[in-house]
């Protein structure tokens, strides 16, 4: 009886525990990322600089689409990761998201520009088309086809966790 | 078998008894009273009674939103299947067109009759104010 | 430049914190050790301490060249907001977690004597649990993190929901609560450690659970009082996960309490005790878990991360295994030999830690059996307030109907029933009188609610007479348990009348409309726009009158703040002794009209002043001069 009750009181919190292990490290351990893919929606909208963008354009091998705007404090955050992805020479085209496009042009200019350039949606519509909730969110963009995609903050453990198995696979960059 | 030994045996089996009928009575009311969680898609994929309560999740389809009386109706979709909803009373002030929402009721020839919306609450993931615009 | 000072002052501490720890487990207990520990612990917090306050000071002074203040305060907002923002978030809210753990020790530290046998073990296993915490802190949410060589102008401004005076002391309370059982846990380990029987461990930390199972009690309250105003759909307890691991202390540690009482009266229970000074102290670590990886979707949940996840379950798990297992290898010694007698005190309070028990396993099972269906069968699932009513419900009526028994019986003797006394034969009648009234006034068809009233009043008419034959024939009863418990008789009462005789309806009224809803008339008299500092408004203005002449004016209103667009919502509500007039106000439609909800909440206010009741309660005992001991 004792023996059962010492058994007992050991092993069911660390079955609680055991149980809480396996479902942390689940394989969808990256709750903001999914793979589907998904052919890159129809568009036509003005780059911040004024001109005129379609999605024809965006006719890369591969690239990174990368959500953000200036009001995005993560955005800020996630910044510098960028500054040092476009170092490393990954194209990375901006989707600037429901923002004056002065304020999102300042914020450029006052921190640096890792993009190639910038989509204004000041809408949002397009960001619609691509299932963005907030911001920032990042794409992965190969042949006009989206094959990965973060929703939160890009740091050097979501790249390697998230983009770079696919990145491998795909011989891309 | 002396005395003491037999009564021993008697407690455990008693005290396992008493924790297993236990067990079960939770186990078989939580059974009961549980409510499951389906995006639209998922929900054309199998049959659900009417006296099931459930929950769906999804988005608002944008332009669905419409009000008579104190009865509000909108489209819940994931973008690929979407349902129908209808709801009394207020909903809560993150709901919108676009937006997340959860609405727990129960599914009635197609048509949803919820008892309760909830709409997605993020603390750092919020878009900005420019895209509310006032319905009024 | 001072977010550099603060950083490094908490490196600091975690170092003297890890010092005092180290000593107190390895170096053999002296005069000399202990006073070094002791001493090592209070410059350890005070260290702490100067980090957090620059931290304060930082927030306040809107620095947002600090990430965390950046991306959770703003500058237009009051004072006050801009330092609760600190604990709006994970970081920060961890990082006044922690504070608190250590304060908890550092008034421990100064109250109890040197020459206590266990108490520098005790500072020492607190300071273990503390660097725990904190290099968690440090290397897995860094707070201390900044944004340079350029800080953004201003920061991203924290939820207009979370803007509010009762939260910004709601989540301070909770973790003053959470982390005060830090204490008697580490007592209990040390206790363990050291293996003496002789050691009263359990006298040493009665009032130090009381005063956390206050400040817990306390939190509770504010948060469900908070939800009830701000949230707008009326109810004051939701069942979410996050309000569950809350619960779950809570139901530990009132089991504790109990416990504790017995240990210290007649050294039974002293297993059970034990054993409960270690859950609710697991339970708190686990709600902090829960909160904090995300492995939970709820309102109140921070972002997620699951190294935070993962860092956080394996110190947990080393705290609650190792005290597991130096309470199974010193079971047999603290163990009692002496049988509990049939029907005495102690016999009815370990039925009663028999159903807390249960309480907790079940909202455990609530918590967890989503996240285990959707591993398992990749399906999502939630448990909602129908499988907590049908748990609780029966459980609490027969624990009470236990309680109602316990009144009469003694401490270490056995009890013989004598039904057939007058308080017990006058206080039945009366509580069934009471509750067929309530029958047939109402007509509560509910056989659950009918039981739980009866129950109710019976727990308060009984206690009335035990306090009438304190006064007149000077029998000792102890007032401390006879308010509680005439609380929870209040309580119940309260939340059953509550559940059957509240009623809502939306309407759609025009202005200068009249509808009318039970006993309300309601007149729409205008809407006004207005504008405030950060935030316009829409707000209505509607006259209410009830039959028996009373009229008043509600005016709900609607709040667009700028720096998010969010909208919320402001309820208005006529609060009465006996319900509240409780009313939202929805969208425009399109022939004009507003959808107005209106809520009519009986007895709402009780359930809290029950709740603030059992901490008077509380109180009163930690200020009593008499010992709690024969």
């Amino acid at each position: 009886m004792k023996l059962l009750f010492k058994f007992f009181i050991l092993i069911t919190p660390i079955l609680f525990l055991f149980m809480f292990y396996l479902l942390l490290t689940e394989d969808n351990s990256y709750p903001g990322a999914d793979y589907d893919t998904q052919n890159f929606p129809i568009f036509e909208l003005e780059t911040l600089s004024g001109k005129k963008i379609v999605n024809t354009n965006i006719n890369d091998k591969a690239l990174l689409l990368n959500v953000w705007a200036s009001w995005c404090i993560t955005c800020r955050v996630e910044h510098s990761y960028l500054m040092y992805l476009n170092k490393q020479g990954i194209p990375i085209l901006g989707l600037n998201y429901k923002d004056e496009k002065e304020d999102a042009i300042n914020w450029l200019k006052k921190y640096g520009n890792p993009y190639k350039d910038n989509i204004h949606d000041y809408k949002g519509s397009l960001a619609l088309d691509l299932g963005v909730t907030g911001a920032p969110e990042t794409f992965l963009i190969i042949n006009g086809q989206v094959v990965a995609h973060y929703q939160g903050e890009v740091n050097e453990t979501i790249w390697n966790d998230v983009f770079l198995p696919i990145i491998d696979e795909k011989r891309i960059f | 078998m002396n005395l003491t030994r037999k009564r021993r045996i008697y407690n455990i089996l008693l005290v396992l008894l008493f924790s297993i009928s236990g067990i079960f009575m939770i186990l078989y009311s939580l059974n009961t009273n549980l409510d499951y969680f389906f995006t639209p898609s998922e929900l054309m994929k199998r049959e659900i009674s009417s006296n099931k309560r459930i929950k769906i999740g999804g988005m608002v389809l944008s332009g669905s939103v419409k009000r008579q009386g104190s009865v509000i109706s909108f489209v819940i979709t994931d973008y690929e299947n979407s349902i129908d909803v209808i709801y009394e009373g207020i909903v809560p002030d993150l709901f919108k067109e676009d937006s997340g929402v959860v609405a727990l009721g129960y599914l009635q020839n197609d048509i949803f009759e919820a008892e309760e919306v909830l709409a997605k609450h993020d603390e750092n993931y919020m878009p900005p104010s420019i895209e509310i615009k006032n319905d009024n | 430049m001072i977010i550099e000072i603060s950083h490094f002052f908490t490196i600091l501490a975690t170092g003297l914190f890890l010092l005092s720890g180290i000593f107190a487990v390895s170096i053999k207990n002296t005069e000399y050790v202990s006073n070094l520990i002791s001493r090592t612990y209070t410059h350890a917090f005070l260290f702490l301490l100067i980090s957090f306050s620059l931290y304060v000071w930082l927030a306040a002074t809107d620095n947002f060249s600090v990430l965390y203040i950046a991306s959770h305060s703003n500058s237009d907002l009051p004072i006050f907001y801009k330092i609760s923002s600190i604990w709006s978030a994970h970081e920060g809210s961890m990082f006044l977690w922690i504070v608190f753990l250590a304060l908890w020790g550092y008034l421990f530290n100064f109250n109890i004597t040197q020459a206590n046998p266990i108490k520098s073990l005790a500072i020492g296993i607190m300071s273990l649990i503390i660097v725990g915490f904190l290099l968690f802190l440090l290397l897995t949410s860094n707070p201390f993190q900044t944004i340079l060589p350029i800080p953004p102008s201003n920061g991203a401004d924290i939820n207009p929901v979370l803007q509010d005076p009762a939260l910004v002391i709601h989540p301070p309370t909770l973790y003053l609560g959470y982390v005060g059982f830090g204490i008697p846990f580490a007592c209990a380990l040390a206790f363990l450690i050291r293996g003496n029987t002789e050691i009263e461990w359990e006298l040493m930390v009665q009032k130090w659970s009381v005063v956390a199972w206050i400040f817990l009690t306390i939190g509770i309250t504010l948060g469900s009082w908070w939800a009830y105003y701000e949230l707008g759909w009326g109810g004051y307890w939701f069942w979410d996960p996050v309000e569950n691991v809350a619960l779950m202390p809570w139901l530990a540690a009132t089991a504790f309490i109990h416990s504790l009482s017995v240990s210290i009266k007649s050294k039974r229970l002293r297993v059970w005790t034990l054993l409960l000074s270690i859950l609710v102290f697991s339970l708190s670590l686990f709600g902090a878990f829960i909160v904090r990886s995300g492995i939970i979707d709820s309102v109140h949940s921070f972002a997620n991360d699951p190294e935070r996840g993962l860092y956080l379950l394996g110190f947990i798990s080393v705290i609650i295994i190792t005290s597991l297992v130096l309470f199974v290898i010193r079971f047999s010694k603290i163990q009692s030999m002496i049988r509990i007698k049939r029907f005495s005190k102690e016999s009815f309070i370990s039925i009663n830690n028999i159903f807390f028990g249960v309480l907790v396993f079940s909202v455990m099972l609530g918590v967890i059996y989503p996240l285990i269906y959707e591993y398992l069968f990749n399906q999502k699932i939630s448990v909602g307030a129908p499988f907590y009513t049908a748990i609780f419900s029966p459980i609490v009526l027969v624990a009470c109907i236990f309680l109602i028994f316990s009144i009469d019986s003694k401490w270490s003797r056995e009890f013989k029933f004598n039904l057939m006394n007058l308080p017990i034969i006058f206080s039945t009648t009366l509580s069934i009188f009471i509750t067929f009234v309530f029958i047939f006034l109402y007509e509560i068809d509910d056989i659950y609610i009918n039981l739980l009233i009866f129950v109710g009043f019976l727990i308060i008419f009984r206690y009335i007479f035990e306090i009438y034959k304190l006064i007149s024939a000077k029998k000792y009863i102890n007032p401390f348990s006879a308010m509680a418990h005439m609380a929870l008789g209040l309580l119940l009462i309260s939340i059953s009348l509550n559940s059957v005789l509240s009623s809502e309806r939306a309407m759609s009224i025009k202005i200068d409309e009249t509808e009318s809803y039970k006993d309300l008339t309601i007149y729409f008299q205008n809407i006004n726009l207005s504008e405030a500092y950060n935030y316009d408004s829409i707000e209505a203005d509607l006259l209410v009158q009830t039959t028996n002449g009373e009229s008043f004016l509600l005016s709900p209103e609607k709040r667009r703040y700028f720096t998010r667009g969010q909208i919320t919502t402001e309820t208005a509500i006529h609060a009465s002794l006996l319900r509240d007039i409780y009313m939202t106000i929805g969208d425009q439609l399109d022939d004009g009209s507003w959808v107005v909800n209106i809520q009519i909440n009986y007895l709402i206010r009780w359930i809290w002043f029950s709740a603030i009741l059992m901490c008077m309660a509380g109180i009163m005992l930690i200020f009593s001069k008499k010992r709690l001991r024969r």
